[in-house]
């Protein structure tokens, strides 16, 4: 099977992983209402334990162990699109990040519970109950926010607009596109757009909210190839400044 | 997680004179024979008014303690960390709920403590206007604050008021879990790279008398609470909770090597009683009235996370919706 | 405001504030009774309330607040409003020896769904359904048909309508549940470390 191939598509979805988990913790204590609060932090758990599935999956192909390959690269040595290295903002835009992120993340792991590279078909399978649990989160928020006050319709309004270039670059394919579907380890990028595109419409048509023109919409790319935006690098800093007071000791 | 030091209200002698004395002996019998009070029972007002207090300014301890080790949150060293204590302040959180939960069935709103908390008309344990400086800061308060808490928390789970108690069983549960992985942490930087046990060894000389002082006042100079230790709310002596915690910690902090910033500490040999420095007592005072080093941003970070979610509440909120107090 | 956490400085918290904090009336939304089911076998028991806009809602924040641990098959959401309780009996006496026949016959019965508190300080169990034409009959029915002679110290019923269950199909939300030892503290054993350290310690001694 193509190592390299695999490799490749696996670090892109462990960075995504982990950090829109990372993000995501940013909000404990924090949040708008104390179940929230306590709903956000366990969904963030999901997605760092998930990241984690992955760089134990890459280590068994002969990467770094999970801690150093997760806090100890740098902005460009890393996959993860750049929609998710965004700042957390206001409530708004993190629901609506997480409805449109998680919903292409249900889609490429429901993609890849058939995949012919054994592992990720496995793991895939077993994230399953979990995401299914934050699409619902996220399609709740949606129906409820989306449908509310003037301020909470144009608030997620401006939201999916500021974030729709963004979860576009999602999909940016890698060089091993058709690799991966002659081999049968995942159906790419340009399906999982299309499934994604038909999901968002549908919960979308249920709000008051309206989709933006998708299809002349410049995706926000260059994240899967390591090009970043401004806000990875302090990011990455931030995460690892304890471990890296003295990288060699056990913390 | 929350300390003694318990403000309560100060009780005159008539109180009780109001209260009709066949049901209030039939409550106090009720106790005595260990049986638990539930929210609909009959009660007098001072138990009534005492334990709102006590459960609230624990609620809020829980809502803010999340700040203090929130600080290290996004910056926790390697995956193992970083998703335990992602999981330890959520668990604060969490206690903050169940605990605003239990206060609510005795008739207060969770939107008036949070009014009185950010107004500074209700306390919260003191230890949280301490600043996390590193990250050993952060392992001592998940290891000792919260072994302080557990200390305080057993006691009061044998309380007499029935969600109390339920949330209490709930909590410390978790409190197993916090105390666990904060000894964990302190014994990895305790038995860790020289700088590692600079860091624990700084951290534990800042945290000693914040953490003497979290039991609140020794009780020579503390309100009488003689009826509220007999209505069983509060459980056990500010000194009694301070003995516990360092019968139990100080000899896990020296087998690491490491040392307390107090020559006069030992433990009497033929007492068995703890002989410390006594912390002052009035800058605790001073600090618990607002003048620490973190009293404003603690309320002024809970402020804002709260402005910065009504538009989201205000949204979720259905015009008809009408407040009915929880059952249990 | 300048802080030692760079979240909080990423919020740009204001210094100084003039005016009082207040809620709005309803600001933290109306509350919900939430019943966890641990296993496929056991009955629903209540472990608290969640505030929400709806049961859905209510479901989405119980299943993080009252399930993140352990085990868990199926959660049981009733508004609190909805929940018509008895009042409160204590030393041996049960709760059933006050209730009296409620019931018109002519009216028409619907389903009640009945949790007892078996002792005082415990939690409400879900204890069975019984038809009823309003909810003090539905306490009487329960006192003829659920009763099993254990004092019953309080009795809380609901009309079945008014009850939200998860789904079956949503049971896998849980099955990962085992693998969070993250939040267990049997994952964090420390003995071995501390003796290895007081033996280096002994050592150079
Ligand atoms: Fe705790
Ligand atoms: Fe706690």
């Amino acid at each position: 099977m193509n190592t390299e191939a695999i490799i490749d598509l696996l670090y892109k979805i462990a960075d995504d992983q982990l950090i829109i988990g990372h993000r995501n913790s940013e909000w404990t204590g924090l949040g708008p209402i104390l179940e929230e609060d306590i709903a956000f932090s366990s969904m963030a758990q999901d997605k760092i334990g998930q990241s984690l599935v992955l760089y134990r999956m890459l280590n068994d192909l002969g990467e770094s162990d999970p801690d150093t390959i997760a806090f100890m690269r740098n902005a460009d040595q890393f996959h993860c699109c750049q929609f998710v290295e965004l700042p957390i903002g206001e409530f708004d835009f993190s629901i609506i990040r997480q409805f449109l992120f998680d919903t292409s993340e249900i889609i490429r792991f429901e993609m890849l519970s058939s995949s012919a590279y054994e592992p990720l078909a496995l793991a895939s399978k077993k994230f399953k109950g979990e995401i299914k649990y934050h699409i619902m989160h996220a399609n709740i928020f949606m129906k409820q926010l989306g449908n509310a006050t003037e301020e909470s319709v144009k608030r997620l309004q401006d939201a999916l607009e500021t974030a729709m270039p963004y979860a576009l670059g999602i999909f940016e394919t890698s060089e091993y596109e058709d690799a991966m579907m002659d081999e049968g380890i995942f159906a790419g990028e340009a399906t999982l757009r299309n499934k994604w595109t038909e999901r968002i419409e549908e919960v979308i048509s249920n709000t008051a909210l309206k989709l933006p023109d998708i299809g002349n919409i410049e995706p926000k790319t260059g994240g899967r190839y390591g090009k970043h935006t401004a806000h990875l690098q302090p990011l990455l800093d931030e995460m690892a400044e304890v471990l890296r007071i003295d990288p060699g000791a056990d913390w | 997680m929350y300390g003694g030091g318990n403000l309560f209200e100060p009780m005159s002698k008539d109180a009780l004179k109001e209260e009709d004395p066949v049901k209030l002996s039939e409550f106090e019998a009720r106790i005595e024979r260990g049986e638990k009070i539930e929210p609909a029972d009959w009660m007098p007002q001072m138990y009534r008014r005492q334990l709102i207090r006590m459960i609230e300014q624990h609620a809020h301890s829980e809502i803010i303690g999340a700040l203090p080790e929130g600080t290290w949150i996004t910056r926790a060293p390697g995956f193992k960390r970083k998703l335990a204590l992602m999981a330890k302040v959520q668990d604060e959180v969490g206690h903050a709920q169940l605990l605003y939960s239990a206060a609510e069935t005795l008739g207060k709103s969770r939107e008036a403590m949070i009014n009185d908390l950010i107004n500074g008309k209700s306390k919260y344990s003191n230890v949280f206007n301490y600043p996390a400086f590193t990250w050993a800061d952060c392992c001592f308060i998940s290891w000792l604050v919260d072994a302080g808490a557990i200390v305080n928390q057993m006691a009061n789970a044998k309380g007499s008021y029935g969600p109390y108690c339920r949330a209490l069983a709930r909590i410390t549960i978790e409190e197993a879990f916090h105390l666990k992985y904060g000894h964990h942490c302190v014994i990895h930087l305790a038995t860790g790279t020289p700088t590692q046990r600079k860091m624990m060894q700084e951290a534990i000389n800042r945290w000693w008398k914040p953490m003497l002082q979290f039991f609140g006042p020794p009780d020579r100079i503390s309100a009488h609470t003689e009826v509220l230790m007999k209505w069983k709310v509060k459980m056990l002596s500010n000194d009694g909770c301070r003995q516990q915690w360092l019968d139990m910690y100080v000899p896990k902090i020296w087998e690491l090597g490491l040392t307390l910033p107090d020559d006069k500490l030992r433990q009497n040999p033929d007492t068995g009683k703890w002989e410390y420095t006594e912390p002052d007592w009035d800058e605790f005072k001073k600090v618990i009235n607002g003048d620490g080093p973190c009293n404003k941003e603690r309320l002024a970070v809970r402020r804002t996370a709260e402005e910065r979610g009504r538009w989201v509440r205000e949204a979720l909120r259905k015009p008809k919706s009408e407040y009915v107090v929880p059952l249990a | 405001m300048k802080s030692l956490d760079p979240r909080i400085n990423r919020l740009d918290v204001p210094e100084e504030r003039n005016t009082d904090f207040r809620k709005d009336p309803m600001d933290q939304l109306e509350t919900y009774e939430v019943f966890i089911q641990p296993k496929v076998d056991k009955p629903f028991q209540h472990e608290g309330i969640v505030h929400a806009t709806d049961q859905d809602m209510a479901f989405v924040f119980a299943k993080e607040q009252y399930s993140r641990r352990g085990t868990c098959s199926g959660i049981m959401i009733i508004k609190t409003a909805d929940v018509f309780t008895t009042a409160f009996s204590d030393a041996g006496v049960s709760i059933y020896q006050k209730i009296k026949p409620a019931s018109d016959p002519e009216d028409q019965k619907v389903n009640y769904e009945v949790f007892h508190l078996m002792k005082r300080g415990k939690q409400h169990t879900h204890v069975g359904i019984v038809r009823a034409t309003s909810t003090e009959d539905a306490v009487f029915q329960a006192k003829m048909i659920l009763d099993q002679g254990k004092p019953v110290f309080n009795v809380w019923v609901a009309k079945s309508d008014n009850i939200y269950i998860s789904e079956v199909a949503y049971r896998d939300i849980w099955d990962t549940l085992p693998e969070k030892t993250f939040r267990e503290a049997i994952d964090y054993r420390g003995a071995e470390k501390i003796k290895k350290f007081k033996d280096e310690q002994g050592s150079q001694k």
